[in-house]
């Protein structure tokens, strides 16, 4: 069986949710082989003589369930969670320190991710009480996402095939990474991984019996930053990643080699948007440009791809497997 | 009678001339690329055929027509000229494998089978000497002149 992760970014919610949700967890019926806490608090305690943690701790190692409370670099929860997709599991479960999910939740979302082929994300309902929205003409597309309540936002019936979550869901490792170029609201953060997955290929899936109840809590929190020029940061990588989506990204952030190389390839790319370094071999717009449009480039280094994947075939290859 | 020559010229530069590129890029730390080639002198004094070395401003001169800096399209044009190049794991291996035209790359730490062309005759010591990250800069690496090929061995394949 598939080994599975669940990872909880944390702040400011010792006391209030946090704990709600790691007893939640901990009652799964289908339990994950390792929980992380990964503690963004300004100000981090050492928790496990507090009287619930230290129950909490307990029940874990005698359930079986590795844990570890990592203090984390207050750098947004992006990072925190590339951290948890980087961390060798085949899935990640990720949950916000103040969605407490119903028992079944993992069981349900594990049990459909690997009946269906190719499944990149699938997340159930998250219900903020009381609010229920009427989603019955929501389509879960990208080009909707202005138009439409996200069809986690109710009661979900069936199985749905959409293009993006939203909070916390099931995914699986190590295939596309988190937008580090966000700052460190990380607004939209989830919204970008899933929809990278979806252009990657994967399904994503909204499906029933699968409920989070979200706690919204005004206070703390891991987005608990008000600077607005942050949030039209990251809403600015956000709509240039969504308006370019029916193009192939392409970025050479690398040698002169690296683009002959890539150059032999790109005949085979879809559609694609070059930013690179040697306009003489690849007619392409500079790296500086592709900085400020998407944030983050890491996800096209394709040496830190090739170290990731330990490759051990040769660059063309690699360029194919990254872009095709 | 000039006529008569000028194909002669072009028979003798397409025939018997030999193209090196012998340095990568200058690490960022000032210390010497572990992938450059250490025995070039000696590798040259086996050589009985003209040499054209190519590389950018800065480097060791190795041979007495050192082309500096030449833009990709005259460098495509030397590899189509030339009888053979020889060459290390740098732009240049890929630039004459874009090109079609086979050569001999001396490598040491880089891997062959990932950065390498198999049209090519990679000359490696020993896979035991590649680095054991492939994908980290090279500033890492110390240069090790052990790890290379000898220039007598390389002599049997041009």
């Amino acid at each position: 069986m598939d080994k599975i992760l669940c990872s909880v970014a944390t702040r400011g919610r010792y006391h209030t949710t946090l704990p709600l949700v790691l007893s939640a967890i901990i009652n799964q019926t289908r339990l994950p082989d390792k929980l992380v806490i990964f503690d963004d608090n300004d100000e981090p305690k050492d928790l496990r003589n507090e009287l619930a943690y230290s129950y909490f701790f307990k029940m874990l190692d005698l359930k079986g369930v590795q844990w570890q409370w990592l203090f984390a670099e207050k750098k947004g929860q992006h990072h925190i969670h590339q951290m948890a997709n980087t961390m060798g599991y085949k899935w990640v479960w990720r949950v916000d320190d103040d969605a407490i999910p119903e028992p079944n939740v993992l069981e349900n979302l594990y049990r459909i991710a690997t009946k269906i082929d190719n499944v990149g994300a699938i997340g159930g309902s998250i219900l903020t009480p009381p609010l229920i929205f009427d989603t019955s003409k929501s389509t879960g597309k990208i080009a909707n996402i202005d138009k439409e309540p996200n069809i986690q936002w109710n009661h979900i019936e069936n199985i749905v095939e959409v293009e993006h979550l939203h909070c916390s869901f099931l995914y699986r490792a190590g295939v596309h990474d988190y937008n580090l170029g966000l700052s460190r609201v990380a607004h939209r953060e989830e919204t970008l991984f899933t929809y990278g997955l979806y252009q990657k290929g994967y399904k994503i899936l909204t499906v029933s019996d699968a409920v989070t109840w979200h706690f919204k809590n005004p206070q703390g929190g891991i987005r608990s930053e008000t600077q607005q020029e942050l949030y039209w940061h990251d809403e600015q990588i956000f709509r240039n990643i969504v308006g370019n989506s029916d193009r192939t990204i392409v970025v050479l952030n690398c040698g002169l080699g690296d683009h002959i190389v890539f150059n032999s390839i790109l005949d085979s790319i879809p559609n694609p948007m070059v930013f690179g370094c040697y306009p003489e071999i690849i007619p392409c717009r500079s790296i500086a440009e592709a900085q400020a449009l998407f944030g983050d480039l890491d996800q096209w280094n394709i040496y830190k791809k090739m170290a990731q994947w330990n490759w051990t075939g040769n660059l063309e290859d690699a360029y194919r497997k990254l872009y095709l | 009678m000039e006529l008569d020559r000028q194909p002669r010229r072009c028979l003798q530069k397409t025939l018997f001339m030999i193209v090196i590129h012998p340095f990568a890029k200058k690490l960022v730390n000032g210390k010497q690329n572990p992938k450059n080639y250490p025995y070039w002198k000696e590798l040259i004094a086996l050589i009985d055929e003209p040499i054209i070395q190519i590389g950018i401003e800065g480097e060791q001169q190795l041979t007495p027509d050192f082309r500096k800096n030449l833009p990709i399209p005259e460098l495509r044009k030397l590899i189509q000229e030339c009888r053979i190049w020889i060459g290390i794991d740098s732009f240049f291996q890929h630039l004459a494998w874009d090109e079609g035209k086979s050569g001999i790359v001396l490598w040491s730490v880089s891997d062959p089978l990932i950065f390498g062309h198999p049209e090519n005759t990679n000359l490696l010591e020993n896979r035991d000497n590649l680095s054991k990250n492939q994908f980290l800069w090279w500033d890492f690496t110390e240069h090790d002149a052990s790890k290379f090929i000898e220039p007598e061995i390389v002599k049997n394949y041009l």
